[in-house]
């Protein structure tokens, strides 16, 4: 990326916002209908009943936590890539942030509306709210749930804030270079900024400690999202090494939709200069990295179970590798921890065509682990008389298709009316080979 | 004493920018505001920029979050307040949670108050008057004042700095900056 110029970074990014070709509507559309298709299931259930979904005694979970869990998962790698990245000053991470932390916005939204789904009557959700009522009941903040309630909103609101921060002086690129009805929206979103240097001052430190406060941020979401398990006495969920497993894992299958989300976007956009392929290769290594995390914890929870002699623990994983859900858990297995490994090999770690097959394999292998956990946990608890199956429904299914189709859809409307990568952080690395000073 | 003219200098380069604001300390000319497309080290350098207050209002937030989080979880517990299973009503233990949370929520509460308050934002005059889109481009603006007379002089500076000049004319202040602007 080093032989480019100001003016070409501008340049490059700023063509992306030109007219969309027919094929780019009729992507938009597809996935509008895939929304409608999912919001059509919604409204069947609230009609019919949360009775419609595949949810049972004992397994009250199903999809639309492991969705709920699977898209969280997914929102933490744009906040690792934007903040911790940047305090490591890893200047790599500068061509894919813009477009990890918006998959981070938009993947936390998807993931909040399936505590609403699942809650079934979804009008009665701000009984999780603390505010003055009638019947004098107030959330209870020992509840797990409660945490994640804080939490996840603490997290949409901050990588919310962080993400629109970024954006500020690329706003004003794109006013400056636009007529017209554009040129009006974007003063509006700009703010005013001019890039005056008493403005970087203050904005170069407030970076700073977004991006200081938004690294334990992220670690804490998604271990309060693994104690809505672990804090459960449940076998296969109580368990110490949930909150590092869980976000080990969110990174790793973080780090995978980047991949799935940034190779096409390379290519579409002609990005080939600034999205170079040694940043693409510093992902997949990380993703090694992750992969091998994961791959430790798996064999941690075997090991524990042998090793406690907790009779329901060890029954709990033997029936999770050679049980009814056995195909998940092997999925998972192959897909996190297996396929990974093939990065080894630098021929394919800077192979554009493998390296989108094996982010896709990771994304299935992750969302089947959220499936292994939820699922085969309670499905066979303590008591055999009480075990039982749980099988996604149409309807969930549907909701399901819908929620991809959101975060493709919410994804596809920014990268063609919003700059997708940073033209300022990479105007910053071509002359300074430096991050935001503070 | 005549009318005061503002001339900006627009560089590619930072480092001869930055030469150019250190050299405006040695001619009578006053520097007025300086652009920049990046965050640039060397430009705060030249102008001896302090460190930024931004952080005293993140440290506010972040304190008060951190009580208003146990505040709120210890109100809730005690509007029932009933003991379940022997454990306290007001237990620290799973309140540090809610403090945390709202710790980090607060403190990028306050941090953006003091990105908006410390940094003049949102600035929609700002844009209208003495600004050079080019700034948000490839190019560092340096804006000095000087009495009209010295117009020619003070682009010539910039020139000789290895920049091109644009002068703002007093009646042009408040008018859109593409309209009537004149480059030397």
């Amino acid at each position: 990326m080093s032989e480019l110029t100001y003016a070409e970074i501008d340049q490059t990014i700023l063509d992306t916002l030109g007219p969309a070709p027919k094929a780019y509507w009729f992507t938009v559309a597809l996935l509008a209908v895939g929304i409608l298709g999912g919001l059509a299931c919604w409204t069947y259930q609230i009609f019919i009943g949360i009775g419609v979904g595949g949810q049972n005694n004992p397994v009250a979970w199903g999809t639309y936590l492991i969705n709920f869990v699977f898209w969280v998962g997914i929102a933490h790698s744009g906040t690792l890539i934007s903040a911790i990245l940047h305090l490591f000053g890893a200047g790599w991470r500068n061509p894919i942030a813009r477009a990890a932390e918006t998959m981070t916005v938009f993947a936390v939204c998807t993931a909040g509306l399936f505590p609403f789904v699942h809650l079934g009557r979804a009008w009665m959700v701000y009984y999780m709210l603390p505010i003055p009522n009638q019947r004098t009941l107030w959330p209870n903040f020992q509840s797990p749930l409660m945490f994640d309630v804080v939490a996840i909103s603490t997290y949409l609101t901050v990588s919310s804030l962080f993400w629109y921060t970024g954006l500020l002086p690329d706003i004003a690129t794109v006013r400056d270079r636009s007529t017209g009805l554009r040129k009006k929206i974007f003063t509006i979103l700009s703010m005013g900024w001019t890039g005056r240097m008493e403005q970087w001052r203050h904005y170069t430190r407030g970076y700073l400690f977004f991006a200081a406060l938004a690294t334990p941020l992220v670690i804490s979401v998604h271990s309060v999202v693994s104690w809505d398990f672990a804090l459960g006495i449940v076998p296969g969920w109580h368990t110490t090494i949930f909150a590092p497993y869980f976000v080990a894992g969110a990174i790793h299958s973080g780090l995978a939709m980047v991949l799935t989300l940034m190779i096409p976007l390379r290519k579409i956009f002609n990005y080939e200069r600034i999205i170079t392929m040694d940043v693409l290769e510093n992902v997949a290594k990380t993703i090694i990295f992750t992969g091998l995390i994961v791959g430790f914890a798996y064999g941690t929870e075997f090991f524990i179970a042998w090793y406690s002699q907790n009779s329901v623990e060890t029954a709990i994983f033997k029936w999770r590798a050679l049980g009814h859900y056995k195909i998940g858990f092997w999925i998972m297995v192959t897909c996190n921890t297996i396929i990974p490994l093939l990065f080894f090999f630098k021929r394919i770690r800077r192979s554009i065509v493998p390296m989108f097959i094996i982010s896709i394999f990771i994304n299935i292998g992750m969302w089947f682990e959220r499936f292994v956990i939820i699922i085969s946990s309670v499905a066979h608890d303590f008591i055999p008389h009480a075990w039982g199956l749980y099988w996604p429904t149409v309807v969930e299914m549907g909701i399901m298709v819908g929620s991809f189709s959101l975060f493709f859809f919410l994804f596809v409307l920014f990268v063609k009316h919003m700059p997708s990568v940073s033209m300022t952080e990479n105007k910053e690395v071509l002359v300074q080979g430096e991050r935001h000073g503070g | 004493m005549g009318a005061e003219c503002r001339v900006m200098g627009l560089f590619t380069d930072e480092n001869r920018a930055a030469t150019a604001i250190t050299a405006l300390a040695k001619t009578p000319w006053r520097l007025e505001q300086v652009h920049s497309p990046i965050p640039s080290h060397k430009l705060s350098d030249a102008l001896q920029q302090k460190k930024s207050r931004v952080g005293y209002f993140t440290l506010v937030g972040g304190v008060i979050g951190f009580f208003s989080g146990f505040a709120l979880a210890m109100f809730t517990a005690t509007r029932w307040n009933l003991i379940v299973g022997g454990k306290p009503v007001i237990a620290l233990v799973p309140f540090v949670i809610v403090g945390f949370e709202f710790t980090i929520l607060f403190a990028i509460f306050g941090n953006v108050i003091g990105l908006l308050t410390q940094g003049g934002l949102p600035d929609y005059q700002g844009m209208k008057a003495d600004y050079d889109p080019r700034c948000s481009g490839g190019h560092f603006g340096v804006l000095a004042a000087c009495p009209e007379t010295e117009t020619e002089q003070l682009a010539a500076y910039f020139k000789e700095k290895g920049g091109i000049a644009r002068v703002f004319r007093p009646a042009e202040k408040n008018a859109l900056n593409d309209s009537g602007q004149e480059v030397i």
